[in-house]
Protein backbone atom coordinates (compact mmCIF):
# COMPACT_ATOMS: atom_id res chain seq x y z
CA UNK A 1 0.00 0.00 0.00
CA UNK A 2 1.68 3.15 -1.16
CA UNK A 3 1.26 6.49 0.60
CA UNK A 4 -0.44 7.87 -2.47
CA UNK A 5 -3.04 5.15 -2.36
CA UNK A 6 -3.62 5.66 1.33
CA UNK A 7 -3.95 9.36 0.84
CA UNK A 8 -6.33 8.95 -2.05
CA UNK A 9 -8.46 6.58 -0.05
CA UNK A 10 -8.75 8.83 2.98
CA UNK A 11 -9.62 11.69 0.71
CA UNK A 12 -12.31 9.62 -0.93
CA UNK A 13 -13.74 8.52 2.40
CA UNK A 14 -13.91 12.07 3.71
CA UNK A 15 -15.45 13.22 0.47
CA UNK A 16 -18.00 10.43 0.61
CA UNK A 17 -18.81 11.24 4.22
CA UNK A 18 -19.52 14.82 3.26
CA UNK A 19 -21.51 13.86 0.19
CA UNK A 20 -23.60 11.34 2.07
CA UNK A 21 -23.99 13.68 5.01
CA UNK A 22 -22.37 11.29 7.38
CA UNK A 23 -20.69 14.35 8.80
CA UNK A 24 -20.69 18.03 8.09
CA UNK A 25 -17.78 20.41 7.63
CA UNK A 26 -18.27 21.49 11.21
CA UNK A 27 -17.74 17.90 12.30
CA UNK A 28 -14.50 17.85 10.37
CA UNK A 29 -13.31 20.96 12.14
CA UNK A 30 -14.16 19.34 15.45
CA UNK A 31 -11.17 17.11 14.82
CA UNK A 32 -9.20 19.20 12.39
CA UNK A 33 -9.04 21.99 14.88
CA UNK A 34 -7.46 25.37 14.12
CA UNK A 35 -4.42 24.17 15.97
CA UNK A 36 -4.15 21.08 13.80
CA UNK A 37 -4.72 23.09 10.66
CA UNK A 38 -2.19 25.68 11.62
CA UNK A 39 0.42 23.09 12.38
CA UNK A 40 -0.02 20.99 9.26
CA UNK A 41 -1.31 23.12 6.44
CA UNK A 42 1.34 24.82 4.33
CA UNK A 43 1.54 28.60 4.49
CA UNK A 44 0.10 29.19 1.04
CA UNK A 45 -2.96 27.13 1.92
CA UNK A 46 -3.44 28.98 5.16
CA UNK A 47 -3.19 32.14 3.18
CA UNK A 48 -5.86 31.02 0.79
CA UNK A 49 -8.21 30.13 3.63
CA UNK A 50 -7.79 33.49 5.16
CA UNK A 51 -8.11 35.29 1.85
CA UNK A 52 -11.34 33.50 1.00
CA UNK A 53 -12.78 34.28 4.39
CA UNK A 54 -11.80 37.87 4.13
CA UNK A 55 -13.40 38.14 0.73
CA UNK A 56 -16.63 36.56 1.97
CA UNK A 57 -16.64 38.38 5.21
CA UNK A 58 -16.73 35.37 7.40
CA UNK A 59 -14.92 32.11 7.99
CA UNK A 60 -17.22 29.18 8.19
CA UNK A 61 -16.39 25.48 8.25
CA UNK A 62 -17.97 25.15 4.81
CA UNK A 63 -15.77 27.87 3.44
CA UNK A 64 -12.71 26.32 4.99
CA UNK A 65 -13.47 23.01 3.39
CA UNK A 66 -14.19 24.73 0.09
CA UNK A 67 -10.57 25.76 0.11
CA UNK A 68 -9.07 22.86 2.00
CA UNK A 69 -10.67 20.10 0.02
CA UNK A 70 -10.71 16.49 1.18
CA UNK A 71 -7.74 15.83 -1.08
CA UNK A 72 -5.78 18.56 0.63
CA UNK A 73 -6.90 17.40 4.04
CA UNK A 74 -5.66 13.89 3.26
CA UNK A 75 -2.48 15.32 1.84
CA UNK A 76 -1.50 17.45 4.79
CA UNK A 77 -3.34 16.31 7.90
CA UNK A 78 -2.50 13.19 9.86
CA UNK A 79 -4.75 10.41 8.76
CA UNK A 80 -5.46 9.59 12.38
CA UNK A 81 -7.30 12.87 12.65
CA UNK A 82 -9.37 12.17 9.58
CA UNK A 83 -10.19 8.72 10.73
CA UNK A 84 -11.34 9.94 14.12
CA UNK A 85 -13.71 12.22 12.31
CA UNK A 86 -15.01 9.37 10.18
CA UNK A 87 -15.31 6.94 13.09
CA UNK A 88 -17.11 9.45 15.23
CA UNK A 89 -19.58 10.02 12.47
CA UNK A 90 -20.13 6.32 12.12
CA UNK A 91 -20.73 6.07 15.84
CA UNK A 92 -23.25 8.85 15.66
CA UNK A 93 -24.99 7.03 12.87
CA UNK A 94 -25.25 3.96 15.07
CA UNK A 95 -23.00 1.90 12.94
CA UNK A 96 -20.43 1.36 15.64
CA UNK A 97 -20.39 1.78 19.39
CA UNK A 98 -16.82 2.85 19.78
CA UNK A 99 -16.53 6.45 18.63
CA UNK A 100 -13.20 7.41 17.25
CA UNK A 101 -11.79 3.94 17.45
CA UNK A 102 -11.82 1.58 14.52
CA UNK B 1 -27.75 10.65 6.07
CA UNK B 2 -26.83 7.95 3.63
CA UNK B 3 -24.80 5.47 5.62
CA UNK B 4 -24.98 2.77 2.98
CA UNK B 5 -23.83 5.11 0.28
CA UNK B 6 -20.96 6.23 2.42
CA UNK B 7 -19.91 2.69 3.22
CA UNK B 8 -20.19 1.68 -0.41
CA UNK B 9 -18.04 4.56 -1.53
CA UNK B 10 -15.47 4.02 1.20
CA UNK B 11 -15.17 0.28 0.70
CA UNK B 12 -15.34 0.51 -3.05
CA UNK B 13 -12.56 3.02 -3.22
CA UNK B 14 -10.51 1.00 -0.75
CA UNK B 15 -10.65 -2.03 -3.01
CA UNK B 16 -10.17 0.06 -6.09
CA UNK B 17 -7.06 1.69 -4.66
CA UNK B 18 -5.66 -1.49 -3.26
CA UNK B 19 -6.02 -0.31 0.32
CA UNK B 20 -8.33 -3.18 1.07
CA UNK B 21 -9.04 -6.49 -0.53
CA UNK B 22 -12.00 -8.72 -1.01
CA UNK B 23 -10.63 -10.90 1.75
CA UNK B 24 -11.02 -7.98 4.11
CA UNK B 25 -14.66 -7.83 3.20
CA UNK B 26 -15.38 -11.52 3.50
CA UNK B 27 -13.56 -11.71 6.79
CA UNK B 28 -16.65 -10.07 8.25
CA UNK B 29 -19.21 -10.70 5.58
CA UNK B 30 -19.05 -14.42 6.08
CA UNK B 31 -21.14 -16.94 4.18
CA UNK B 32 -23.44 -17.02 7.19
CA UNK B 33 -23.93 -13.30 6.98
CA UNK B 34 -24.58 -13.54 3.27
CA UNK B 35 -27.02 -16.35 3.80
CA UNK B 36 -28.91 -14.31 6.35
CA UNK B 37 -29.08 -11.03 4.48
CA UNK B 38 -28.46 -11.43 0.80
CA UNK B 39 -31.62 -11.62 -1.31
CA UNK B 40 -32.24 -14.80 -3.22
CA UNK B 41 -31.75 -13.31 -6.67
CA UNK B 42 -28.29 -12.17 -5.62
CA UNK B 43 -27.64 -15.61 -4.20
CA UNK B 44 -28.67 -17.09 -7.52
CA UNK B 45 -26.28 -14.81 -9.32
CA UNK B 46 -23.52 -15.68 -6.90
CA UNK B 47 -24.09 -19.40 -7.21
CA UNK B 48 -24.13 -19.16 -10.96
CA UNK B 49 -20.86 -17.31 -10.98
CA UNK B 50 -19.27 -19.72 -8.54
CA UNK B 51 -20.39 -22.71 -10.51
CA UNK B 52 -19.00 -21.30 -13.70
CA UNK B 53 -15.73 -20.08 -12.32
CA UNK B 54 -12.63 -22.24 -12.16
CA UNK B 55 -11.63 -20.68 -8.88
CA UNK B 56 -13.97 -19.49 -6.16
CA UNK B 57 -12.46 -16.95 -3.87
CA UNK B 58 -13.35 -13.81 -2.01
CA UNK B 59 -12.73 -11.64 -5.03
CA UNK B 60 -15.23 -13.56 -7.08
CA UNK B 61 -17.85 -13.20 -4.38
CA UNK B 62 -17.29 -9.49 -3.94
CA UNK B 63 -17.17 -8.80 -7.66
CA UNK B 64 -20.25 -10.85 -8.33
CA UNK B 65 -22.41 -9.43 -5.58
CA UNK B 66 -20.89 -5.98 -5.70
CA UNK B 67 -19.91 -3.65 -2.91
CA UNK B 68 -23.03 -1.60 -3.41
CA UNK B 69 -25.26 -4.62 -2.97
CA UNK B 70 -23.32 -5.77 0.04
CA UNK B 71 -23.69 -2.37 1.67
CA UNK B 72 -27.35 -2.34 0.75
CA UNK B 73 -28.26 -5.66 2.31
CA UNK B 74 -25.62 -6.52 4.89
CA UNK B 75 -25.96 -4.68 8.21
CA UNK B 76 -24.03 -1.45 8.33
CA UNK B 77 -22.21 -2.52 11.47
CA UNK B 78 -20.74 -5.49 9.62
CA UNK B 79 -19.65 -3.37 6.72
CA UNK B 80 -18.23 -0.88 9.13
CA UNK B 81 -16.11 -3.62 10.64
CA UNK B 82 -14.61 -4.24 7.22
CA UNK B 83 -13.91 -0.56 6.83
CA UNK B 84 -12.43 -0.30 10.30
CA UNK B 85 -10.05 -3.19 9.65
CA UNK B 86 -8.89 -1.57 6.47
CA UNK B 87 -8.41 1.73 8.25
CA UNK B 88 -6.41 0.14 11.05
CA UNK B 89 -4.06 -1.32 8.50
CA UNK B 90 -3.91 1.89 6.52
CA UNK B 91 -3.07 3.84 9.65
CA UNK B 92 -0.28 1.45 10.43
CA UNK B 93 -1.41 0.29 13.81
CA UNK B 94 -0.01 -3.19 14.05
CA UNK B 95 -0.97 -3.51 17.71
CA UNK B 96 -4.63 -3.20 16.84
CA UNK B 97 -4.42 -5.49 13.91
CA UNK B 98 -7.06 -8.12 14.26
CA UNK B 99 -5.87 -11.66 14.84
CA UNK B 100 -5.36 -13.93 11.94
CA UNK B 101 -8.72 -15.09 10.79
CA UNK B 102 -9.18 -17.94 8.38
CA UNK B 103 -9.96 -17.05 4.86
CA UNK B 104 -13.70 -17.42 4.49
CA UNK B 105 -13.59 -18.99 1.10
CA UNK B 106 -12.14 -22.43 1.06
CA UNK B 107 -12.65 -23.49 -2.47
CA UNK B 108 -9.75 -22.47 -4.58
CA UNK B 109 -9.93 -25.18 -7.17
CA UNK B 110 -13.07 -26.54 -8.67
CA UNK B 111 -12.40 -30.19 -8.26
CA UNK B 112 -14.85 -31.40 -5.67
CA UNK B 113 -15.49 -34.75 -7.24
CA UNK B 114 -11.84 -35.70 -7.26
CA UNK B 115 -11.53 -35.23 -3.54
CA UNK B 116 -14.46 -37.47 -2.86
CA UNK B 117 -16.31 -35.11 -0.57
CA UNK B 118 -19.27 -32.87 -1.07
CA UNK B 119 -18.00 -29.34 -0.65
CA UNK B 120 -20.12 -26.31 -0.16
CA UNK B 121 -18.75 -23.53 -2.36
CA UNK B 122 -18.87 -20.87 0.30
CA UNK B 123 -17.74 -22.91 3.25
CA UNK B 124 -15.17 -21.33 5.52
CA UNK B 125 -11.67 -22.61 5.21
CA UNK B 126 -10.10 -24.61 7.99
CA UNK B 127 -8.03 -22.24 10.07
CA UNK B 128 -4.36 -22.62 10.76
CA UNK B 129 -3.44 -24.56 13.85
CA UNK B 130 -2.43 -21.56 15.91
CA UNK B 131 -5.22 -19.25 14.76
CA UNK B 132 -8.31 -18.92 16.92
CA UNK B 133 -11.34 -20.36 15.31
CA UNK B 134 -14.52 -18.44 15.16
CA UNK B 135 -17.56 -20.43 16.09
CA UNK B 136 -19.54 -20.25 12.95
CA UNK B 137 -22.34 -22.63 12.23
CA UNK B 138 -22.07 -24.53 8.98
CA UNK B 139 -23.42 -22.57 6.08
CA UNK B 140 -26.65 -23.72 4.58
CA UNK B 141 -26.55 -25.68 1.45
CA UNK B 142 -27.08 -23.21 -1.35
CA UNK B 143 -28.48 -25.86 -3.60
CA UNK B 144 -31.17 -26.63 -1.09
CA UNK B 145 -32.30 -23.08 -0.46
CA UNK B 146 -31.52 -21.20 -3.59
CA UNK B 147 -33.93 -20.75 -6.42
CA UNK B 148 -33.43 -22.00 -9.91
CA UNK B 149 -30.13 -20.84 -11.24
CA UNK B 150 -30.62 -18.33 -14.01
CA UNK B 151 -28.63 -18.08 -17.16
CA UNK B 152 -24.93 -17.45 -16.64
CA UNK B 153 -23.88 -13.89 -16.24
CA UNK B 154 -22.13 -12.56 -19.28
CA UNK B 155 -19.62 -10.72 -17.17
CA UNK B 156 -18.19 -13.99 -15.97
CA UNK B 157 -18.68 -15.86 -19.15
CA UNK B 158 -15.80 -13.90 -20.58
CA UNK B 159 -13.30 -14.87 -17.96
CA UNK B 160 -14.22 -18.47 -17.44
CA UNK B 161 -11.84 -21.29 -18.02
CA UNK B 162 -12.90 -22.32 -21.45
CA UNK B 163 -9.95 -22.90 -23.68
CA UNK B 164 -9.32 -20.43 -26.42
CA UNK B 165 -10.91 -21.24 -29.74
CA UNK B 166 -7.69 -22.58 -31.07
CA UNK B 167 -7.57 -25.25 -28.41
CA UNK B 168 -11.17 -26.35 -28.48
CA UNK B 169 -10.65 -29.07 -31.01
CA UNK B 170 -8.46 -32.01 -30.65
CA UNK B 171 -5.79 -32.52 -33.19
CA UNK B 172 -6.62 -35.13 -35.71
CA UNK B 173 -4.94 -38.39 -34.87
CA UNK B 174 -4.46 -39.46 -38.45
CA UNK B 175 -0.73 -39.49 -38.20
CA UNK B 176 -0.40 -37.36 -41.27
CA UNK B 177 2.75 -35.44 -41.06
CA UNK B 178 3.85 -37.29 -37.97
CA UNK B 179 7.59 -37.50 -37.92
CA UNK B 180 7.90 -35.36 -40.98
CA UNK B 181 8.66 -32.16 -39.29
CA UNK B 182 11.09 -29.74 -40.72
CA UNK B 183 13.69 -30.53 -38.12
CA UNK B 184 13.24 -34.25 -38.19
CA UNK B 185 15.39 -36.46 -40.28
CA UNK B 186 14.14 -39.78 -41.45
CA UNK B 187 16.21 -42.71 -40.50
CA UNK B 188 17.76 -44.47 -43.46
CA UNK B 189 16.17 -47.79 -44.15
CA UNK B 190 18.36 -50.83 -44.11
CA UNK B 191 18.89 -52.59 -47.38
CA UNK B 192 17.29 -56.00 -47.09
CA UNK B 193 19.24 -58.90 -48.55
CA UNK B 194 17.06 -60.63 -51.15
CA UNK B 195 16.28 -64.28 -50.68
CA UNK B 196 17.81 -66.66 -53.29
CA UNK B 197 14.49 -67.61 -54.79
CA UNK B 198 13.34 -64.06 -54.89
CA UNK B 199 16.60 -63.04 -56.48
CA UNK B 200 16.17 -65.62 -59.19
CA UNK B 201 12.64 -64.49 -59.82
CA UNK B 202 13.81 -60.94 -60.03
CA UNK B 203 16.48 -61.88 -62.54
CA UNK B 204 13.92 -63.68 -64.63
CA UNK B 205 11.66 -60.71 -64.50
CA UNK B 206 14.35 -58.49 -65.85
CA UNK B 207 14.99 -60.77 -68.82
CA UNK B 208 11.38 -61.63 -69.61
CA UNK B 209 9.22 -59.19 -71.54
CA UNK B 210 7.21 -57.11 -69.22
CA UNK B 211 3.47 -57.17 -69.34
CA UNK B 212 1.65 -53.99 -68.69
CA UNK B 213 0.92 -53.34 -65.07
CA UNK B 214 -2.47 -53.65 -63.60
CA UNK B 215 -2.92 -49.96 -63.37
CA UNK B 216 -0.81 -49.08 -66.33
CA UNK B 217 -1.72 -46.37 -68.65
CA UNK B 218 -2.26 -48.77 -71.58
CA UNK B 219 -4.37 -51.24 -69.71
CA UNK B 220 -7.58 -50.30 -71.47
CA UNK B 221 -5.96 -50.15 -74.86
CA UNK B 222 -3.86 -53.29 -74.79
CA UNK B 223 -5.40 -56.32 -76.39
CA UNK B 224 -4.15 -59.59 -74.98
CA UNK B 225 -4.48 -63.08 -76.36
CA UNK B 226 -7.39 -63.87 -74.10
CA UNK B 227 -9.14 -60.66 -74.58
CA UNK B 228 -12.85 -61.21 -75.14
CA UNK B 229 -13.75 -57.78 -76.28
CA UNK B 230 -13.16 -58.43 -79.92
CA UNK B 231 -15.22 -61.60 -80.11
CA UNK B 232 -13.06 -63.29 -82.77
CA UNK B 233 -11.68 -65.80 -80.32
CA UNK B 234 -14.54 -68.19 -80.95
CA UNK B 235 -13.20 -69.33 -84.24
CA UNK B 236 -9.63 -69.70 -83.11
CA UNK B 237 -8.12 -72.90 -81.86
CA UNK B 238 -5.55 -72.46 -79.17
CA UNK B 239 -2.80 -75.00 -78.92
CA UNK B 240 -2.22 -76.26 -75.38
CA UNK B 241 0.68 -78.42 -74.30
CA UNK B 242 0.09 -81.36 -71.94
CA UNK B 243 2.49 -79.94 -69.45
CA UNK B 244 0.24 -76.95 -69.06
CA UNK B 245 -2.72 -79.04 -67.98
CA UNK B 246 -3.48 -79.52 -64.34
CA UNK B 247 -4.56 -82.78 -62.75
CA UNK B 248 -7.39 -81.47 -60.62
CA UNK B 249 -8.33 -84.80 -59.04
CA UNK B 250 -4.90 -85.42 -57.53
CA UNK B 251 -4.65 -81.80 -56.50
CA UNK B 252 -7.94 -81.87 -54.65
CA UNK B 253 -7.15 -85.10 -52.92
CA UNK B 254 -3.95 -83.79 -51.57
CA UNK B 255 -5.55 -80.68 -50.34
CA UNK B 256 -8.40 -82.62 -48.72
CA UNK B 257 -5.97 -84.91 -46.98
CA UNK B 258 -4.12 -82.00 -45.68
CA UNK B 259 -7.27 -80.38 -44.49
CA UNK B 260 -8.54 -83.50 -42.74
CA UNK B 261 -5.19 -84.21 -41.25
CA UNK B 262 -5.18 -80.80 -39.82
CA UNK B 263 -8.73 -81.26 -38.59
CA UNK B 264 -7.93 -84.50 -36.76
CA UNK B 265 -4.87 -82.95 -35.23
CA UNK B 266 -6.91 -80.03 -33.95
CA UNK B 267 -9.46 -82.36 -32.44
Amino acid sequence: MSPDQRRAWFARVVESGLENKMFAPADVLQHATPDVLANHLPPELLSKVLAASLAAGSMTPERVLDTVTPELLAQHLPHDVLWQCIAAAAARAGVTNTPGKP
Amino acid sequence: MNVKGFLAAALGSAIELGIGTADDVLRHVTPDVLAAHLPRPLWARLLTACLGAPKVDAQLVVETVGIANLCEHVPAATMWSCLADIAVRALGKPGEQPAAVPTPIAESKSAPAAKGSTRVPLAPAPPPAEAPRRPTPPPPSPAAQGPAIPAPVEQHAADDSRPPPGQRFRQAATGIGRGLGANQVRRPQAQAAPAPAAAAAAAAATTAPRTPGRRGQTEAETETETSVETGDWRGKEIAVDDSQLVDWSSDNTESRDEDFGDFSRKR
